[in-house]
């Protein structure tokens, strides 16, 4: 039977880890993949996601049942991601630029279905969605990520990002304008 | 911002949903005449499927393990380390498992398949090889491609020994959770040689489990089963001279150690609850005089792992049932039958240990059985316990597999017993299973109300756990504790006898319930405490007069024993900073007592509880330890060596045998013995300890 994020996070504060390991198989992904796209650094993705799931585990009281649980578990991830750039303001800025360091154009996986020379143009594509993605500025880039790749709407992005409304909805105009320059569309 | 611009924005928003109807209606009315709007539309849409084109990636399960292990350490997640070593030899070792698959299977398919493989992992090797990324996809697609198990499955057959038309779904619960080179119906040579029945310490050998996942030493062995267990700190009398937990009689841990011992293995840390190790075994404590079930001793003697603290210990005697005395048991077992508990140590050692305790019924007692398997049913009505002969029939025709028609496990348990219910009797569920706990109720949570619920109408829960790979071993305490009962582990037939014979009276009968401990250290004599185990069973200072705060069950001739390490007031040892409090002035009233001991109780069917108050003076504090307090410390030096605790001091194992061989005693079963023997164990098999240099032959 299918519980929801709710009804297992209730449980979990109540103490059942079972309910913790079913959000974690149900976020795992979500999450990872949000701070990949965020942070296009896949150390960084998968320390944030330790982290918003240590989060979790720990202070599981946090979470109040007035807001729905993808936003909080979501809004966590925010904020650790919001830390990593913190600290990134250190690092030389090109980290970010050069293909296969630190970024994960190396993990592509080619797909059996594809001849070669679509492989190929996928790759390409792939690449330069990605590459233009990196180049937005981070809240646009967060706010975009969160509606395209994570189907929230614009109230829920403006929690998780701590923004009104209003600016979600400027930064998404902002995000896709700048994308559609970059890809000539 | 100009006007057209406002109506680009409001185009984006349109594309999302997100617009009021005015909106969209002024969109609408704009867009007709705008052939820029139009073409925006047009590619914002292009652009949303475009973006889409960008896959999700897998969180890969090394990255999953390592995650779940930050969770267990507590310690918070740790920067990455960039074990290269670790893939390459998971990628090497992928190739080996193909080869053994191959050399079982040998399909031509399956070489096609691997071969590709191959060829993908040696270019990925040849090529950027020291993208630790790589390596992952890569072990990641070889063992998507050609892991075992997925292979036997799709072939139909059975990846062990065992009878693949007798597998429950079950079956496939405890196998994912006990791995491969537990089960003894692992016959398989060829597997024996690679896993070779050893758990290794974290981080060597590599084994993988049902679903092709990794398993790294036995961290997914270890991962879902104990609670961490962080142990309770020094803490300073004058900022917490409070400490208050609730009683355990659990002896689960005991046994679980014993069994990793008897393997060769140094248990888990986290296994090791010194509490249950100490009351295990039973001390000569003198039998309760007067109107409480049970008497309290204290004693105090100089720390032997630390000389300059002292150790205080709490003892509580339980009173003996005198055989009038002896309530009527209205019994319920409830048994696991899933075909997983048929090995030897499962169902055939519960069927001899359910023997022995039904011979020790009488007329007056009830016992009915019920079991479970995925449905459940009763196999047996409430019986009294004088037809042995029908009562052991039942049990003994028990076979592991069957199926049964019926409500669900325990809740049936619950109403059986709640049918027949013995005002002012021992009501009491037993529960016996090997782990998988598939009672029929759909969620933890509501397991959880339903036991309580039941608790609170005066029906008990024992639970014995089975030969179990030690999954959900938490989860088995929890149960019992929300259950007002006890937990025990029986792995061999003589802890069946200690449990349902020797101290079957204990098991059963509870003569005090919610049993609190708070005690109040003096800052005069005190500088700080430190209790020893326990630590899941702290209770805040409030829940100590709080009657409707749960705490454990004491049962009939049961001792519990509780010790503290102490450091005196004239010690140099600092602990801590805090600050002085502006607005209170803290006041020491002095005197020559260590410390008051305060316990709270409730009669089995009372709900309001009565207070016992009792204190050690100072000069309780002998040099010297003698006869069981000697045992006692002795096990919780022990229990501080197998937790590699950071307050093990000076312990060392030739003092715990020094000790526990002096004060052996009568030791009537056997039990102080066996102890003897494990700390032998533990001693020969402690890598941690091995700093002594070179060691010459006959020269140790």
């Amino acid at each position: 039977m299918s519980q929801t994020d709710e009804d297992l996070i209730a449980e979990y504060q109540l103490g059942n880890v079972e309910a913790f390991e079913d959000l974690f198989q149900r976020y795992k992904g979500p999450i990872l993949n949000f701070a990949l796209r965020v942070l296009s650094n896949r150390a960084d993705a998968e320390d944030v996601t330790a982290e918003v799931f240590f989060k979790l585990y720990t202070k599981k009281h946090m979470y109040q049942p007035v807001a729905k649980f993808k936003t909080w578990i979501f809004s966590i991830a925010h904020n650790a991601c919001m830390t990593v750039f913190r600290k990134q303001k250190r690092l030389i800025p090109m980290w970010f630029r050069k293909d296969g360091e630190g970024g994960y154009e190396s993990w592509d996986v080619p797909d059996d279905q594809d001849s070669p020379v679509e492989e190929l143009k996928k790759k390409e594509q792939q690449k330069m969605v990605r590459k233009a993605i990196q180049q937005l500025s981070k809240d646009q880039r967060e706010a975009l990520i969160l509606r395209e790749y994570h189907q929230m709407n614009y109230a829920q992005i403006a929690e998780v990002m701590s923004c009104t409304v209003d600016n979600v909805k400027v930064l998404i105009y902002r995000a896709r304008t700048c994308l559609r320059d970059r890809l000539a569309l | 911002m100009s006007e057209h611009e406002k109506f680009k924005i409001l185009v984006s928003a349109f594309i999302d949903g997100e617009t009021t109807p005015e909106e969209e209606a002024a969109i609408k009315e704009h867009i007709v005449a705008c052939p820029s709007c139009q073409k925006l539309l047009k590619d914002t849409r292009c652009l949303s499927s475009l973006l889409k084109e960008w896959p999700d990636e897998p969180l890969s399960p090394d990255s999953e393990c390592e995650i779940k292990k930050n969770l267990k350490s507590q310690e918070g997640p740790k920067m990455k380390k960039k074990s290269f070593l670790k893939k390459t030899g998971i990628a090497i070792f992928m190739v080996v498992i193909v080869g053994v698959a191959l050399r079982y299977y040998g399909q031509r398919a399956l070489q096609g398949r691997l071969k590709d493989s191959m060829a993908y992992l040696q270019t990925a090797q040849t090529t950027s090889s020291r993208q630790r990324g790589q390596i992952t996809q890569v072990a990641e697609k070889v063992e998507m491609a050609v892991s075992p198990v997925r292979i036997a499955r799709s072939l139909g057959k059975s990846l062990t020994t065992r009878d693949a038309a007798r597998r429950s779904r079950t079956d496939d619960i405890a196998d994912q959770y006990e791995p491969y080179y537990l089960q003894a119906e692992m016959k398989s040579k060829r597997f024996e040689e690679q896993y070779d029945g050893s758990i290794q310490e974290q981080s060597q050998g590599i084994m993988i489990d049902v679903n092709g996942n990794f398993i790294s030493g036995y961290e997914k062995f270890n991962t879902e089963q104990y609670d961490r267990i962080y142990e309770n700190p020094f803490l300073k009398a004058m900022e917490n001279p409070l400490s208050t937990f609730s009683i355990d009689v659990d002896t689960a841990s005991y046994s679980n150690v014993r069994r990793f011992l008897n393997n060769n293995q140094m248990p888990p840390q986290d296994a090791v609850r010194i509490e249950e190790l100490i009351n295990y075994f039973s001390y000569d404590y003198p039998l309760p005089q007067g109107e409480h079930p049970f008497s309290i001793t204290t004693k105090a003697a100089v720390c032997p792992w630390n000389q300059d603290h002292d150790i205080a210990l709490v003892g509580l005697q339980g009173k003996i049932l005198e055989e009038e005395e002896i309530p009527p048991s209205n019994l319920v077992f409830l048994i696991d039958v899933s075909g997983s508990m048929n090995s030897s140590n499962k169902l055939p050692l519960l069927k001899s240990a359910f023997n022995l305790l039904v011979d020790q019924l009488g007329a007056n007692d009830r016992v009915a059985l019920v079991v479970y398997s995925g449905a459940a049913g009763v196999i047996l009505e409430s019986t009294p316990g004088d037809q042995k002969m029908t009562i052991l029939n039942a049990i003994n025709t028990l076979n592991a597999g069957g199926s049964t028609a019926g409500g669900s496990g325990i809740k049936l348990a619950y109403e059986i017993a709640a049918k027949n219910m013995i005002e002012g009797g021992n009501n009491r569920v037993i529960l016996a299973t090997d782990g998988d706990f598939n009672v029929g109720v759909s969620s933890d949570g509501e397991l959880t109300r339903l036991i309580e619920g039941k608790r609170d109408q005066g029906v008990f829960l024992t639970v014995l756990g089975f030969g179990m790979g030690n999954y959900k071993d938490s989860r088995m305490e929890k149960l019992a504790d929300k259950g007002n009962g006890n937990y025990s582990y029986i792995d061999t037939l003589k802890e069946a006898k200690k449990v349902l014979v020797h101290e079957l009276g204990s098991t059963i009968f509870t003569i005090a319930k919610d049993v609190k401990i708070q005690i109040e250290f003096n800052p005069a004599q005190v500088k700080a405490y430190r209790l020893i185990g326990y630590e899941n069973r702290m209770l805040a200072k409030e829940d100590f007069n709080d009657d409707t705060k749960d705490a454990g069950e004491l049962g009939a001739g049961h001792t519990v024993t509780a010790i503290y390490e102490i450091v005196p007031v004239a010690s140099d040892e600092t602990f801590g900073n805090v600050d002085d409090l502006v607005y209170q002035k803290q006041q020491v009233t002095g005197g020559d007592d260590l410390m008051t001991v305060k316990f709270r109780y409730k009669e089995p069917d009372d709900d309001m509880s009565q207070l016992i108050t009792q204190s050690i003076q100072k000069d309780a504090v002998v040099e010297k330890l003698t006869g069981d307090f000697e045992f006692v410390v002795a096990v919780a030096e022990f229990g501080l060596l197998l937790r590699d605790s950071k307050y093990k001091g000076a312990a060392n194992y030739d003092e715990i045998l020094r000790k526990a061989r002096a004060s052996q005693g009568k030791d009537a079963f056997g039990y102080r013995s066996e102890f003897i023997s494990l700390v032998e164990k533990a001693k020969a098999i402690d890598m941690r300890s091995l700093n002594k240099g070179i060691q010459f032959k006959g020269r140790n």
